[in-house]
């Protein structure tokens, strides 16, 4: 038993662990403070990157991969593509915005100094052995223990882009 | 770098997210706050994953079907706004507030 349990892979990284890690941070933090939506939403793509690195660092290369794939290159094109198509770029007057922003500040600080020195106190204790990471393990996985919640979240996602196109259709001339 | 600084990461990430939802006036900036904050959930799962807290492959299943359940969100909360944005030509959350109790 390990009283603080390392990640050994992330651990040979070293230095360049922290490099992800920044990269995900930093790009969190542009993402929501920059004020143009559009340099936001490539902020949140570099994010995304930053953290399927992470992925990547963590031993899991098809999950790194499906984040790169399907959160970058699809909801980030998503959302640039609606931006671009529909909206004013900025946001819109300031307003109330500073108070807001506060409060909004000091929530998120409440989370973090309310659950990180919890998790920074606790001592976790492994309990599963690290076996099979390989690909052809977790299509066994996703295939067979987990298939019905697979072929639910097909049929989700099909009632998903249905539902998209009905809603965001233009309404036809009475 | 040992769980508990990913787990420290990841709960950064969370904060930074929760604070974009919170903050964000413009419709699309809160569905990017969103987006981080299921970020930081994946990589909590993938870190307990890895560091023998469950199975091995469980992790990395949730974290692949949290990346396709935020796809088909994202998928319907664009069209919700585009739609909104065409009736009302404005996405400030501020503006948009006919289902107020």
């Amino acid at each position: 038993m390990l009283e603080n349990a390392m990640l050994e892979n992330v651990r040979v990284l070293g230095s360049a662990a922290w490099v992800f890690v920044a990269l995900a941070l930093i790009g969190g933090a542009l993402a929501v403070t920059l004020p143009n939506i559009l340099h936001a939403i490539f902020s949140l793509a570099l994010s995304l990157v930053g953290v399927a690195l992470l992925f990547l660092a963590l031993g899991s290369p098809f999950v790194a991969a499906m984040q790169v794939l399907i959160y970058v290159g699809g909801i980030s094109v998503a959302m640039v593509f609606a931006v671009m198509f529909a909206f004013a770029l900025r946001e819109g007057p300031a307003g109330a915005a500073r108070r807001r922003r506060g409060l909004a500040g000091a929530a998120a600080l409440g989370v973090f100094a309310a659950l990180g020195p919890l998790i920074a106190r606790a001592s976790w204790s492994p309990h599963f052995a690290r076996n099979d990471w390989t690909v052809a393990a977790l299509g066994r996985a996703l295939l067979q223990h987990y298939n019905v919640v697979f072929e639910a979240l097909s049929v989700v996602l099909l009632l998903a882009i249905v539902g998209a196109i009905i809603v965001a259709r233009r309404e036809p001339p009475q | 770098m040992t769980l508990q600084t990913l787990l420290l990461v990841a709960l950064a990430l969370f904060c930074i997210g929760l604070y974009g939802v919170l903050s964000r006036r413009h419709l699309v900036g809160v569905l990017v706050g969103l987006e981080l904050m299921l970020n930081a959930a994946s990589l909590n799962l993938l870190a307990f994953s890895r560091a023998g807290m469950g199975d091995a492959v469980t992790g990395q299943v949730i974290v692949l079907f949290i990346i396709g359940l935020a796809a088909a969100e994202v998928a319907l909360a664009l069209s919700i706004i585009v739609a909104l944005y065409r009736r009302r030509r404005s996405v400030d959350i501020d503006r948009l507030h006919e289902l107020r109790g």
